[in-house]
């Protein structure tokens, strides 16, 4: 699954760590979701959604969507 | 075990605390014991393992966070894909190599061999009764 997360991340100054720490999961697990290599659940999902004050389908989106 | 009263930061910290001491305690348990035997203190080196093994399971107990993520638990479960079907790749070839080859009368495997291999179906089993345990509770 495609994913805005890297631009969101670098639009609100945060660190991968920083963003980790914020919704409780390792940095490795942003990183791989940011590099598209793991789609997180529902519920990290939410978390991400929530902490950039925005919708899932705003921040991830299937490969078809182009 | 509560969360609540760590910051963001002491989560990071913690989490990377205690699973190095989970780790760590096994590492050194292993090495010292591995040593212990080497130098013909056996009893002592058992001894020693076992504290390693409490150590482990202390550190993952008393952990005031979760250690493991859900990353760490899809890495865990493709890796346990991945050796599982290893494993069936061996005992489907390795079983039928050994039989074929001894009614052939070519070569007749070492029982260290077949016992490895029972080893391996054991694995499956306990694989099987995991899976149906777990697959009714969900």
């Amino acid at each position: 699954m495609r994913n805005d997360l890297r631009e969101r991340r670098d639009r609100a100054d945060m660190s991968q760590a920083d963003l980790a720490a914020a919704v409780d999961v390792t940095r490795q697990t942003i990183n791989s979701i940011e590099r598209e290599r793991y789609d997180p659940s529902l519920e990290l999902a939410f978390k991400l959604a929530d902490h950039f004050d925005c919708r899932i389908e705003d921040l991830f989106f299937p490969e078809s969507a182009d | 075990m509560t969360e609540t009263a760590l910051s963001a930061k002491e989560r990071v910290a913690s989490r990377r605390h205690y699973r190095r001491l989970m780790f760590g305690s096994i590492a050194v348990a292993v090495v010292l014991s591995l040593s212990l035997r080497f130098l013909d203190y056996p009893l002592i080196g058992e001894a020693v393992y076992w504290l390693g093994i409490v150590g482990f399971a202390a550190a993952a107990w008393l952990s005031p966070v979760e250690l493991f993520d859900e990353r760490d638990n899809e890495v865990e479960r493709r890796a346990s894909q991945t050796t599982l079907g290893v494993i069936g790749v061996v005992l489907v070839v390795g079983a039928s190599a050994s039989r074929t080859l001894a009614a052939l009368d070519i070569y007749t495997m070492p029982a260290a061999v077949w016992g490895a291999l029972y080893g391996y179906v054991l694995v499956f089993v306990v694989f099987g009764v995991a899976y149906t345990w777990v697959s009714r509770r969900s």
